[in-house]
């Protein structure tokens, strides 16, 4: 089943004004349900814009042209579109700023009451909201979440979102601020997120390290148009394709062309700091030290994949 | 005599009635004229707090904070000192007060008084540090979050400080954004401004001269990068070390040694060396 069908989608920002700005050219793109999707690219390439149309916040401007289809829900159709919301669960950047009830309790609660679900559901849905994202409901529930930590806060409006159980989780730059460990914590919630609530996650980052950690699939926008996208191997050891679009790398790779330049040759597809160590470890375990006259045990670097800029 | 010297500094918040959190315990550090300083922590480790106890926003619930030799409670130096140590925040869209950039850049120096071609040649020499002088007539809001950062240390520099202090500015920022920052911030450094950065990326941590890690209100390690990262001691403070740093760590652990790792180069360079 297809999560999100988008076919030919445009918009421009102050249209027909001398200030007029693309920044969605004509993307098509399928996401099937169950799928962890990362979206990158700089900022200003198009991705807010697009995460936008998800859940209707932007409708399609040019709607005879344009389709977008969450769930099978059009996001033009009106009828559809307050049942396309509470499918399509948007966590923006900085989260916490969002928060605004008197408790953390009655915060997570706004949304499930919205919905219109019996006291009894809402009350079971923050529980349960609470408990996946690891406040405890007796120590959090009563306080003001004004007075929490920034990774509780966050938590917080995470809690607020995957209260309505949405199909399809969508986050931008979620852990951005946070400490390492609040780090960690949070993305590792994201991968149980998707498999007990949100079997379809979204996910907006500048940290290529992540993306290659997590997400099956990357999409890398540029000037609003996707100029890669594919498995995070495919995409991030096409050096070619890097190179040509500006993309950043994950360390692991960067560290690998650093290396090749220096004539110790690794596979071009480690992506992952564990996949580096891996592959250091079998050539630094080999007995006879290495040297120019020995081949390498790898793939050899071919010449127009030459380093990355970095 | 060191530039910025705290002694025995506690700081405590009121929270509400009868409750306080104590956010200082008892730090007693010194930072030279022209370090370039990391604080780093976790959230809640009190990095903020003690940024704000440097340039007199806040004072010491008990000890001192002497900057170059005047006390930060000296109601009389109060803005001295504020115009000595500038601060750039996390979030690029609420520390413009203008709208037009220059005009945003010249907001401190006209608040102090300058006569006006004082103001002007200071905003343009800021400007131009920052790499934005080609920008001056354009609106603040219609920056990148980088730029808009860079006017922030534009806004500051034109003060003319002793003391730059960034708390988490490229936090909000794309890679691309933060790049331009650190550039520019150690360009600042190279000029003998005292910086003072606070972040919670221990790569960014790595390219200070020294680091400073708080936990809980304290002083928990001090020292320079390398010595820092291979100290072990960051785990017990909630950080985790700089990918690169952390795979020469697990290679050591197998009995590769690649000598003192704090970045990629660092990590490029020991590897090449086993390899030889």
């Amino acid at each position: 089943m297809q999560a999100v069908q988008i076919k030919n989608l445009s918009y421009s920002y102050s249209k027909k004004t001398p200030n007029e700005k693309l920044a969605l050219d004509n993307i098509d793109l399928t996401i099937e349900e169950g799928s962890f999707v990362a979206i990158i690219g700089e900022t200003g390439s198009g991705k807010s814009t697009l995460l936008q149309h998800l859940n209707g916040l932007i409708k399609p401007q040019d709607k005879k042209r344009s389709c977008v289809v969450i769930n099978g829900m059009s996001a033009t159709d009106k009828k559809s579109l307050r049942r396309l919301r509470f499918e399509v669960g948007m966590v923006f950047q900085y989260p916490e700023y969002q928060l605004f009830a008197d408790t953390v309790e009655k915060d997570i609660a706004f949304g499930p009451k919205n919905m219109k679900l019996d006291p009894d559901e809402v009350s079971q849905r923050v529980k349960r909201a609470m408990s996946v994202v690891g406040l405890d409901y007796d120590e959090f529930a009563q306080r003001s979440p004004f007075d929490l930590s920034g990774g509780e806060k966050r938590r917080v409006a995470i809690a607020g979102v995957i209260a309505m159980q949405p199909k399809i989780l969508v986050l931008d730059e979620p852990v951005a601020g946070l400490d390492p460990t609040g780090r960690s914590e949070l993305l590792s919630l994201v991968k149980k997120l998707q498999k007990e609530i949100s079997p379809t996650v979204i996910l907006v980052s500048h940290n290529m390290d992540d993306v290659a950690a997590l997400a099956d699939r990357v999409i890398a926008l540029k000037d609003g148009k996707i100029v890669a996208d594919g498995t995070p191997k495919q995409v991030f050891s096409d050096r070619r394709l890097t190179k040509a679009i500006g993309l950043d790398v994950p360390t692991a790779a960067r560290i690998c062309d650093m290396l090749a330049e220096r004539g110790v040759s690794l596979p071009r597809d480690i992506i992952t700091m564990d996949e580096l160590k891996s592959a250091l470890l079998a050539l630094l375990s080999k007995d006879a030290p290495l040297n120019a006259d020995q081949p390498l045990p790898n793939i050899p670097i071919p010449n127009d994949g030459g380093a990355a800029d970095v | 005599m060191p530039f910025i010297q705290l002694k025995n500094v506690n700081y405590v918040y009121p929270v509400r009635e009868g409750a306080s959190l104590k956010a200082i315990k008892n730090l007693s550090l010194s930072i030279e004229a022209g370090e370039y300083v990391a604080l780093t922590g976790m959230n809640g480790s009190g990095k903020s707090t003690l940024a704000k106890l440097l340039n007199g926003l806040f004072k010491p619930t008990s000890g001192e904070i002497l900057m170059d030799g005047v006390s930060t409670a000296d109601e009389d130096k109060v803005f001295d000192i504020r115009r000595r140590v500038g601060m750039v925040f996390q979030n690029p869209d609420n520390q413009t007060v203008a709208t037009i950039i220059e005009d945003d850049v010249a907001f401190g120096p006209e608040n102090i008084g300058l006569p006006r071609d004082e103001i002007i040649s200071r905003v343009d020499e800021a400007l131009a540090a920052v790499g934005m002088s080609e920008y001056r007539k354009r609106q603040a809001s219609a920056l990148s979050g980088g730029q808009k950062q860079r006017v922030a240390i534009a806004g500051v520099l034109a003060m003319r400080p002793d003391v730059l202090i960034l708390d988490e500015a490229t936090a909000m920022l794309d890679p691309e954004g933060r790049d331009e920052v650190l550039s520019v911030v150690k360009r600042q450094n190279q000029n003998g401004v005292t910086v003072i950065n606070i972040t919670h990326s221990m790569q960014e941590a790595a390219m200070a001269d020294r680091i400073i890690v708080l936990r809980k209100g304290r002083l928990a390690i001090d020292g320079a990068p390398a010595q820092v990262f291979s100290s072990g001691a960051l785990r017990s403070c909630g950080l985790t070390l700089p990918p690169a740093a952390q795979l020469a760590a697990e290679l050591k652990a197998e009995g590769f040694d690649l000598g003192a790792v704090t970045d990629e180069a660092s990590l490029v360079e020991g590897l090449c060396k086993l390899f030889k």
